[in-house]
């Protein structure tokens, strides 16, 4: 009952005239960013979250949240038609997207994903609404040693995101761990690698570092190949998919949906590992495996719904530990600070109607998206045939005012210019940036509750272990670790059995 | 560019020779710094008043967010802003102890600004967790005096409201009780209210709500006097420990060399900004009350800031905590 | 079979090692503290050495079977683009929003070199009405359209 009630103060909420409103504006904003080439979702909200700052709280995370959808959606047209993906996650559906496409069925592959991800996302509106009020419970039993044991399974998780070299993932969590502490130590007001730069007292602005590492670096790699990048004629007529189509997708979309909804509930693991584990999976799985990277529906089918999936649920530890799960959640935890709600375990009892208000608008912006993006696939493509030099100065003055507009600090900008050479840096190294902003936004939570913690217990390290919440996260870790190793050292005896050959 | 830069720069200073003319202040609009981040209370307190004030006068005042190290980056923008009355600074009493907790600040406190007045004083309130032992305050210290050490104090960073109050009870009891810093308020809130530390010391802006909702423990409250929103809890000198009378005063300050008819015009708007009954039903809201007509004036503030600056500098050197 | 060495792997490894150093340098110079109560300089420390040890692994894993190129580099890219926001935070106070935005926008549009200088004007101009309608008037954020550089 108390859930049924909750769902209607949330809808109530939601689909107030101008809440429904700003859902409408952020999808629209969102997919008509997304959609650009060479812009993913954390790039939009980075520049569209200042926009939602004069919104009052409700009204301006509803808009971010239809903002993230729109972006999502927007990443995938684009990486199914020109094989472009705005970030990490539409580079899976870009894999057997755009072969599809390729192959004339662009119109089938972006169905696929528009639908998959409409019941993905329905599906996990749903687990949010009702597993996140039993997790606000065990929040409030968690103290400094349970959130620092949390971190490390988000690290151990965020490693396993890497698609790359785990070596090299590691190294940028770590950077971006360093990176994090920058700044005034908490404990002893000793400012740390500041280099006598007050204006980082406070630490490096995130808005800052996720503009750098993902918005300027990715500009830059466009512009090192400019001449060759073009743009596609793509038929994008034929837009339903057949019978059979429908039949294949069933299954990939339902895998999708479970495994999606597990994963965004792992802060660290989130979307991004998501539509990874779900192509894995079904690749596995599917009776032909050459299908895949071919033009397979399932892989686009299963990736998609995995994504939406994981994207919706990765609310349920912002919202009720304040824990951002993935670099987008850590945005929304900036705009959530900087209109005055502190996200953490009293957010869904201080402030129901936001709760289950943002909860609603999930499925309301999914809803939206579907009805949308169906019909105007037609206008995404016009759009993609402005030339990419025409874009770029117009989101290099965009990112400028949104970094500039968080904080009034210029600092900030520098910072812009330092780690976007540091991001572009990284990319032509082959060392991706979303461990490093993981690693950013977990660095300063990790050290400062794991120093809590000593304090706490009077310096007994024991604590770790005998608090069971704790004890069971680190175990979960261990897990995680296992998991995400195994198959590199199977996969080294493997190349050995080879090589003795 | 260079050329560009040094026409502005001497337009500018033109610019500043000329606003020294207060008639007909002001013409424009004004920004009011407020140096710390949106959303927070001080920024709540800044968007009350400049709204009302910007009515009274005229113009519209925007407030500009300009967080930072403690509010002396924003505090140090303000002291190097044209001194022509269209930058104000509004800020609490981080601009008194800020003097001693940064060894090195970028300003002189007392001689880089001028005064407009005082704008509120926050009263603060001594919480515990909510199965805290000891009933009523007299039973608190003697509680925390016989077990010092082994209790935890939490507070929202050096130089917050609660690592200040947090210091003044330490010293008034003459007990060290495990200081636990967490980054804000609501971290260490949060685990107030689940239990893990045990005592905390803090505005009335954060503590109302859990108090009337006895989530946490109250048993005192830092003024002279016992607070209308709470009559059952006693001050802390009726407690027998009057050294830890605190209040988060806020003040308007604009930059050295402002004329003084300009400040005057800015203290007049002050006090009947504070007079204004929606500003007092906003200010009860968050647990405080508009300061009176005669502390809202330049001399006020300017007396103020001095008594604190000399309150605080022992405070903190005794504890030995820097922000620097 | 041919042993090269990567060079993308080696750079990776040698910039880890190096921003490890700076990391562990700068830790060492704070207050490090015991294991039961740390100071500010030991879980940097820690971090660093991790960091370290990392980028030697990276170092030694780039000699190997089959190195990848690293393709070509966006120098006027880098030229261009970056200057771009320092300009912006350089000049918004001084200039205000209307002109700091205007030659941000100019700056950054020459980074191609398909862009005919015309157009950038004509785009710039346009990124800077739109903006300002947007971002000043209606989003009213608290910029100055014109800075004291500009006051007459």
């Amino acid at each position: 009952m108390d859930f049924l009630s909750n769902l209607a103060l949330g809808f109530a909420t939601a689909t107030s005239f101008a809440n429904l409103g700003f859902c409408l504006i952020g999808v629209i904003l969102g997919t008509l960013v997304g959609v650009l080439p060479g812009i993913g979702a954390t790039a939009t909200i980075a520049m569209l979250l200042p926009i939602t700052f004069q919104l009052e709280p409700v009204s301006s995370l509803i808009m971010l949240a239809g903002i993230y959808y729109g972006a999502q959606y927007g990443g995938s047209t684009t990486a199914i038609l020109i094989n472009m993906p705005g970030e990490s996650s539409s580079a899976v559906t870009a894999i057997d997207g755009y072969q599809l496409a390729r192959r004339g069925k662009a119109g089938t592959a972006l169905a696929v994903a528009a639908l998959g991800s409409f019941f993905a996302g329905s599906v996990s509106t749903f687990l949010v609404a009702i597993f996140a009020p039993p997790l606000t419970v065990v929040a409030l039993k968690f103290g400094a040693a349970e959130y620092f044991s949390l971190m490390v399974l988000g690290l151990v998780s965020s490693v396993a995101l890497a698609h790359g070299s785990i070596l090299k993932a590691l190294a940028m969590v770590v950077l971006g761990l360093l990176l994090g502490l920058v700044g005034t130590d908490i404990y002893s007001g000793t400012p740390r690698f500041i280099m006598g730069i007050r204006e980082y007292a406070d630490g490096l602005n995130f808005v800052a570092v996720a503009v750098g590492v993902f918005g300027i670096a990715e500009i830059l790699r466009n512009l090192e190949s400019e001449q060759t990048r073009e743009v596609m004629k793509t038929n994008v007529r034929n837009l339903w998919p057949s019978r059979e189509d429908f039949k294949r997708m069933v299954a990939p979309v339902l895998r999708g949906t479970a495994l999606g909804s597990a994963l965004g509930i792992l802060p660290g693991g989130g979307a991004i590992l998501a539509s990874f584990a779900s192509y894995t999976v079904e690749k596995r799985i599917s009776k032909n495996p050459q299908e895949f990277g071919r033009g397979a529906i399932e892989g686009v089918a299963g990736p998609e719904s995995a994504n939406n999936a994981g994207a919706q649920t990765s609310f349920i530890p912002l919202l009720t530990l304040g824990i951002p799960a993935n670099p987008v959640m850590a945005l929304m935890v900036g705009a959530m600070i900087i209109q005055g709600i502190v996200p953490g375990p009293n957010v869904a009892t201080e402030q129901p109607a936001l709760f289950w208000g943002i909860i609603a608008s999930m499925w309301i912006g999914n809803l939206m998206l579907i009805v949308l993006n169906l019909p105007l696939i037609g206008l995404w493509v016009k759009l993609l045939t402005v030339p990419y030099y025409v874009l770029f100065p117009i989101i290099m003055a965009f990112c400028s005012i949104g970094v500039y507009s968080v904080r009034s600090n210029v600092y900030d900008l520098y910072a812009v210019a330092a780690f976007g050479l540091l991001g572009y840096v990284m990319l032509k190294l082959r060392c991706e940036p979303a461990p490093l902003l993981l690693g950013f936004v977990l660095g300063p939570l990790l050290e400062e509750n794991l120093r809590r913690a000593m304090i706490l217990s009077r310096g007994d390290p024991a604590t770790f272990a005998t608090r069971p919440i704790s004890a069971g996260l680190l175990l979960l870790s261990l897990v995680v670790l296992i998991v995400v190793f195994l198959p590199q050292v199977r996969k080294k005896r493997d190349e050995v059995f080879v090589e003795d050959n | 560019m260079t050329y560009l830069r040094l026409a502005g720069l001497s337009v500018g200073a033109l610019c500043a020779a000329s606003a020294a003319f207060a008639q007909g202040y002001p013409e424009r609009q004004i920004t009011m710094v407020v140096p710390f981040a949106a959303g927070g209370p001080t920024d709540t307190v800044a968007r009350l008043v400049a709204e009302k004030m910007g009515t009274d006068l005229g113009t519209q005042i925007i407030i500009e967010n300009l967080g930072g190290a403690g509010g002396t980056l924003g505090a140090s923008q303000v002291a190097e802003a044209e001194a022509d009355g269209y930058t104000v600074l509004l800020h609490h009493i981080g601009m008194a102890t800020s003097e001693t907790l940064y060894r090195n600040l970028a300003y002189d406190t007392l001689n880089a600004f001028e005064y407009v007045g005082l704008v509120t004083e926050v009263p603060m309130t001594v919480l515990a967790r909510n199965d805290f032992e000891p009933a009523d305050m007299a039973a608190f210290i003697e509680y925390v005096k016989a077990n010092g050490d082994s209790l935890t104090l939490a507070n929202a960073g050096i130089g917050a409201a609660s690592h200040l109050c947090g210091m003044l009870l330490m010293q008034a009891l003459e007990v060290p009780l495990v200081t636990v810093p967490y980054k804000g308020t609501g971290p260490a809130m949060t685990d107030l209210l689940g239990g893990q530390v045990d005592i905390m010391c803090d505005q009335t802006t954060n503590t109302t709500k859990q108090i009337q909702g006895a989530t946490v423990k109250a048993y005192a409250v830092t003024t002279p006097e016992r607070l209308e929103l709470f009559p059952d809890l006693p001050t802390v000198a009726e407690a027998g420990i009057p050294a830890a009378e605190v209040s988060i005063w806020h003040g308007i300050y604009t930059p050295k060399g402002t004329p003084a008819e300009v400040n005057e015009a800015l203290s007049a708007s002050l006090q009947k900004a504070l007079a204004d009954p929606g500003i007092v039903k906003a200010f009860a809201d968050l647990g405080t009350t508009p300061s009176p007509a005669e502390d809202a004036t330049p001399a006020a503030l300017k007396e103020k800031l001095e008594t604190e600056i000399a309150r605080w500098k022992p405070v903190i050197e005794a504890a030995g905590v820097y922000a620097d | 079979m041919k042993t090269e060495i990567d060079k993308g792997d080696a750079i990776a490894g040698i910039l880890f090692i190096l921003a490890g150093l700076f990391f562990a340098y700068q830790s060492l110079g704070m207050e490090l503290g015991t294991s039961l109560r740390m100071g500010p300089g030991y879980f940097p420390l820690v971090l660093a050495g991790v960091l370290i040890l990392l980028g030697v692994t990276v170092m030694v894993k780039a000699v190997r079977n089959e190195a990848e190129p690293i393709g070509p580099l966006a120098i006027r890219g880098i030229l261009l683009i970056l200057p771009a926001p320092i300009f912006f935070g350089l000049t918004v106070r001084g200039l205000g929003f209307v002109v700091s935005l205007f030659l941000t926008a100019l700056i950054a549009a020459f980074a191609s070199r398909k862009m005919k200088p015309h157009y950038a004007v004509l785009l710039a101009v346009l990124v800077t009405i739109f903006s300002t309608l947007v971002f000043s008037y209606a989003l009213g954020l608290p910029f100055q359209r014109f800075g004291p550089w500009l006051r007459f």
